[in-house]
């Protein structure tokens, strides 16, 4: 059996600017006072410790992205696609929730008869390469939602915390090719050590047949009651690793021309589902919140036979009113179901 | 349980079980030790589940805005700082004054959740520094009041049973830094100015948190709601975010009651609380010294014109 | 896990343009006014001089209509060679521009959406149209179908009511093409008459109790506002109309067409790709959220 691979912590900026030579590379940073995945430069404030704030799907959707230019003088117009290409990257040092959360977003954006190229050739010029979790957060329940932490087997390399050292190896071609480059360039050592056991989640929570549960929840009454305190902002579903729901939205530059956006947007938001003479088919917070989780942990799974929340606890840890996943699967799963 | 949990258990069960109220707005103790959310409640069996402590910090005012329509009247805590929110409700007419039963609770300042470092552990945390520049501890209107606390339109001390610990634990010690960070970008230059609401306006994703807990952003239909008018986009480039900040501060501008929630709610930690003190120093300036959400018959400095007031821009 | 029964994606290889978010540069060729807050487009894409349709539509598809620099939205579209029609009514931004427009306006459309009807499955079954105002819209691509493969069908029958004689869409259709075609019955209805107007007055539902339509071996398509919809399904099903077999199509807020937005969605479906027809045997299956 081939001996693990592994390159020194200390060693980490080289490893990162021997990569960005060859492409873009995301890595956990801290940007004005959030952590975020983003691109490295030399001097990046780099976070490998914890999770970041704001889920690593920036890198393949955008909060807002350009897809056509459009004009118009009188009765002519034109319209003027965005070229949706981008150069090679990486996404670094992604723990296993996030990349559970892009198979989520690959379900949506490229799957079921369509693809998003916005979406889709990021997707393809991505290198994703996982990074084992042995400290979960405060707020993290991946393994409740049967996300290993240890490792992700989709990625195309799969990082190992080892200590004083980061253990690597390859899963796909682009895994390969990159760890080569590791090993040409003197990177990468053989080492003996494996990976510690995942220290245990403060956060547990059983999610076994929640999807069928709520199948059977439609009409219950807590969903009222869980949706008084919610602020119906967009927090959770921002923060969010799998939330996908975009707008199409106009940005005129003058009164002839502007661009249409593909931007974030969230079933949280009032006017959401809003129709012309004013009907709603989701008109108060009880509603829309129902759709939140309904969407999550029932809806998702119908359509595309996985969880759409994968326990990275991000909307847990920035709620401003703690409406947690958790106690929502809990509570459904206490709950009388109303038939 | 503490002694302000009973009173609150008590008087909320009193206040279901006549049918005085038919819903009840306070808090209740989250899945972690620090953590104190809102809870919302209608039956009296339920009144079992509030509780209060030192993590209570969501103001719930701003909740009351799910009933302005309705017929129903509800009761909620405030603390200090919150109370000033029922008065801006009731100043922006948002909500009529019988349809709601304001009941005051003292306040032994409130802990910053940031510094927790094991969940798993309870341990004494450092007071928010809202709290540690708080100047209305004590409720500025109630109709009822529970643990000793006691009403107060004044800049006041801490009262009630809590008071000591408020002192000891600092409530009101920094007031005079209120403006501290103000004056600190204040004293930048114009480059450093830029730089720096820049990289903050970066970060905003332009999720609303921040307008849709504030008491004095209850506009039925928000501007940035409406895709319709074209007024503003839903691009969350630095641009149109800066733009969304300065819009949302202007909007409050002199109604603000520095309840915090702003910016304690933004998921990117933006100093929200920087650009509304701002505005606030800027209104004491040209109108006069005032706190708004204080007196509820006092008129705010921007609704009431005065043949002396400053119109150097005319 | 419970399985939804949802139609096939009808679509797919034969629409999958290069980017399926952008639109197509189109022309609108013709503008009729059916009533006053409704008008017909037809649009055409020009390739050398010549105007055609800038994609086919089946029975029952969606085509996303944009006016650059205004607005974007979802119509029902019936389909001919030389060009799209999607007739449109008048109800807030976008709708309002359309309805100042000439015709030489360029316009960007995307499409086509939607599964269509399945009319396959209705070969040799007699049909049963309903239709509510702009109802008529969707209905009519159906119609026109079947009027086009008239062999394949039994008897055709369309039940069409609309506010006043003055709201009434499609008349040259209602009054002209329609009831000159072999075994087509056309009964319309409105809920306030004039002076001249020799036809029915009611509402749609009491006119459909009225003819009592024959279920045996009948397939209903249903379309009208919510209020029309409700009161007719349950006289429907008193006439013996089972769930597989009463059709309609739904309306909920979209942007995207395709899936991906997530804005249109009922439950696990999503409107724009797995609607917008559905049986009502489906929609029992679905959320009760529209
Ligand atoms: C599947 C489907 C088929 C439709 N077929 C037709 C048709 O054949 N003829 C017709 O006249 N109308 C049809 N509509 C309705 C049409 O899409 C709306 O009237 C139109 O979106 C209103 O746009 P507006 O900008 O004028 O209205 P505004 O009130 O200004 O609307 C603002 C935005 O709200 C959304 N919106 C408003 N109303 C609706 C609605 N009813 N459905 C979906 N989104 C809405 C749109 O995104 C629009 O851009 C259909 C809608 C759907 C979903
Ligand atoms: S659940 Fe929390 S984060 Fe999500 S919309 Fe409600 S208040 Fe905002
Ligand atoms: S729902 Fe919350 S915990 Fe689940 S993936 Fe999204 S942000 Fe993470
Ligand atoms: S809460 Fe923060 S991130 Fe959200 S819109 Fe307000 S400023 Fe932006
Ligand atoms: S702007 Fe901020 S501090 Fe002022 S009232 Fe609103 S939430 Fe409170
Ligand atoms: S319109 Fe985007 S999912 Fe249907």
């Amino acid at each position: 059996m081939q001996r693990l691979k592994a390159f020194p912590k200390a060693k980490l900026t080289a490893v990162l600017e021997m990569m960005i030579q060859k492409a873009t590379v995301w890595v956990p940073s801290m940007i004005a006072g959030v952590s975020r995945f983003a691109p490295y430069r030399p001097g990046t404030d780099i976070q490998m410790g914890t999770n970041t704030a704001i889920s690593p799907k920036e890198a393949l959707f955008p909060s807002t992205e350009k897809i056509y230019k459009f004009s118009a003088y009188g009765i002519d117009g034109d319209f003027e696609p965005v070229d949706p290409s981008v150069g090679p990257q990486i996404l670094f040092g992604l723990r296993s929730c996030d990349m559970q959360g892009i198979l989520c977003l690959d379900d949506v954006f490229l799957t079921r008869g369509y693809v998003d190229d916005f979406y889709g050739s990021k997707r393809e010029a991505t290198t994703l390469i996982t990074l084992g979790c042995v400290t979960p957060g405060a707020d993290c329940f991946c393994a409740s939602m049967g996300v290993n932490p240890a490792e992700h087997d989709a990625s195309d390399a799969q990082m190992y915390d080892l200590g004083d050292a980061y253990g690597i190896i390859a899963r796909s071609v682009k895994g390969e090719a990159l760890v080569k480059d590791l090993m040409a360039a003197g990177l990468l050592s053989d080492t003996d050590k494996s990976q510690g056991p995942t220290a245990d989640f403060v956060l547990k929570v059983d999610s076994e047949g929640i999807t069928e549960k709520l199948q059977q929840m439609f009409d219950h009454p807590l969903w009222d009651e869980l949706s008084r305190k919610c602020l119906n902002c967009g927090t959770c579903a921002y923060l969010c690793p799998t939330c996908h729901c975009f707008d199409i939205a106009e940005k005129k530059r003058n009164q002839h021309c502007g661009v249409k956006i593909k931007c974030w947007d969230t079933c949280m938001f009032s006017e959401y589902a809003l129709m012309a003479g004013g009907h709603n088919p989701r008109p108060s917070k009880k509603e829309r919140v129902r759709q939140r989780f309904m969407h999550k942990l029932r809806y998702f799974p119908e359509r595309y036979g996985k969880l759409q929340c994968t326990g990275c606890g991000r909307c847990i840890a920035k709620c401003p009113v703690n409406l947690e996943i958790t106690d929502v699967i809990k509570l459904a799963g206490e709950a009388k179901s109303d038939g | 349980m503490n002694q302000i949990t009973k009173e609150m258990r008590d008087l909320a069960r009193e206040l279901l079980a006549s049918g005085e109220v038919k819903g009840l707005i306070g808090w209740t103790k989250g899945s972690r030790w620090y953590l104190t959310p809102p809870l919302f409640i209608t039956r009296p069996e339920e009144a079992e589940q509030l509780y209060f402590d030192q993590f209570a910090v969501n103001n719930l005012t701003g909740l009351l805005l799910d009933y302005r329509y309705g017929d129903d009247k509800i009761a909620l805590f405030v603390k200090g700082c919150d109370s000033r929110g029922i008065v801006r409700l009731l100043q922006d007419h948002q909500i009529k004054r019988e349809k709601v039963l304001v009941i005051g609770v003292p306040c032994m300042g409130m802990s910053d959740k940031k510094a927790v470092t094991d969940p798993r552990q309870p341990v004494e945390l450092p007071l928010l520094d809202k709290c540690l520049e708080c100047r209305y501890p004590n409720p500025v209107i109630a109709d009822r009041l529970i643990g000793g606390a006691l009403v107060s339109g004044e800049p006041s001390e801490p009262k009630g049973l809590t008071a000591s610990e408020a002192a000891k634990r600092g409530v009101g010690s920094k007031q005079a830094d209120r403006f501290a960070q103000v004056k600190a970008i204040e004293a930048m230059s114009a480059d450093e100015k830029y730089a720096f609401w820049q990289a903050q306006h970066e970060k905003c994703l332009r999720c609303y948190a921040c307008r849709n807990i504030c008491p004095a952003c209850n506009c039925r239909e928000c501007i940035f709601e409406s895709d319709k008018k074209g007024w503003v986009n839903k691009s969350a480039t630095p641009t149109d975010n800066a733009f969304f900040a300065v819009t949302r501060a202007m909007h409050v501008a002199g109604r603000c009651v520095e309840c915090g929630e702003c910016e304690r709610v933004c998921p990117m930690d933006i100093p929200i609380m920087a650009l509304n003190r701002k505005v606030i120093q800027d209104i004491n300036e040209l109108f006069g010294e005032s706190d708004a959400g204080t007196d509820l018959d006092g008129k705010m400095p921007l609704g009431l014109f005065k043949n002396d007031d400053p119109e150097e821009f005319m | 896990m419970v399985e939804q029964k949802i139609n096939p994606v009808a679509t797919l290889s034969d629409v999958k343009r290069i980017n399926p978010l952008i639109p197509m540069k189109a022309k609108v060729t013709r503008i009729i006014d059916e009533t006053a807050d409704v008008k017909t487009f037809c649009i055409a894409k020009e390739e050398a001089g010549r105007f055609t349709a800038p994609f086919r539509t089946a029975p029952g598809q969606l085509a996303m209509l944009s006016l650059p620099g205004v607005g974007e939205a979802m119509f029902s579209a019936t389909d001919a060679p030389e060009h799209l029609q999607l007739s449109i009514k008048k109800v807030g931004v976008l709708t309002d521009a359309l309805h100042e427009i000439c015709p030489g306006q360029t316009v960007g459309v995307r499409g086509p959406y939607g599964n269509g009807f399945p009319m396959d499955e209705y070969k040799g079954k007699n049909i049963l149209f309903i239709g509510g105002g702009i109802g008529l819209a969707p209905v009519r691509s159906v119609v026109r179908y079947c009027v086009d493969h008239r062999d394949d069908f039994g008897q055709l029958h369309l039940i069409y009511g609309s506010r006043s004689p003055a709201d009434l869409v499609f008349k040259y259709d209602l009054f002209d093409t329609w009831p000159a075609v072999r075994d087509f019955k056309v009964s319309v209805t409105v809920d306030r008459g004039d002076d001249q107007w020799k036809g029915n007055v009611g509402f749609v539902p009491a006119f459909i109790e009225q003819l009592r339509p024959d279920p045996e071996n009948t397939v209903c398509i249903l379309c009208g506002p919510p209020i029309m919809i409700k009161f007719t399904l349950g006289i429907l099903d008193k006439l013996g109309f089972t769930p597989e077999n009463v059709i309609t199509t739904l309306e909920m807020r979209m942007k995207c067409g395709i899936g991906k937005c997530g804005r249109c969605n009922i439950g696990s479906c999503f409107v724009c790709l797995d609607g917008p027809v559905f049986s009502l045997a489906q929609l029992k299956t679905m959320p009760n959220e529209y």
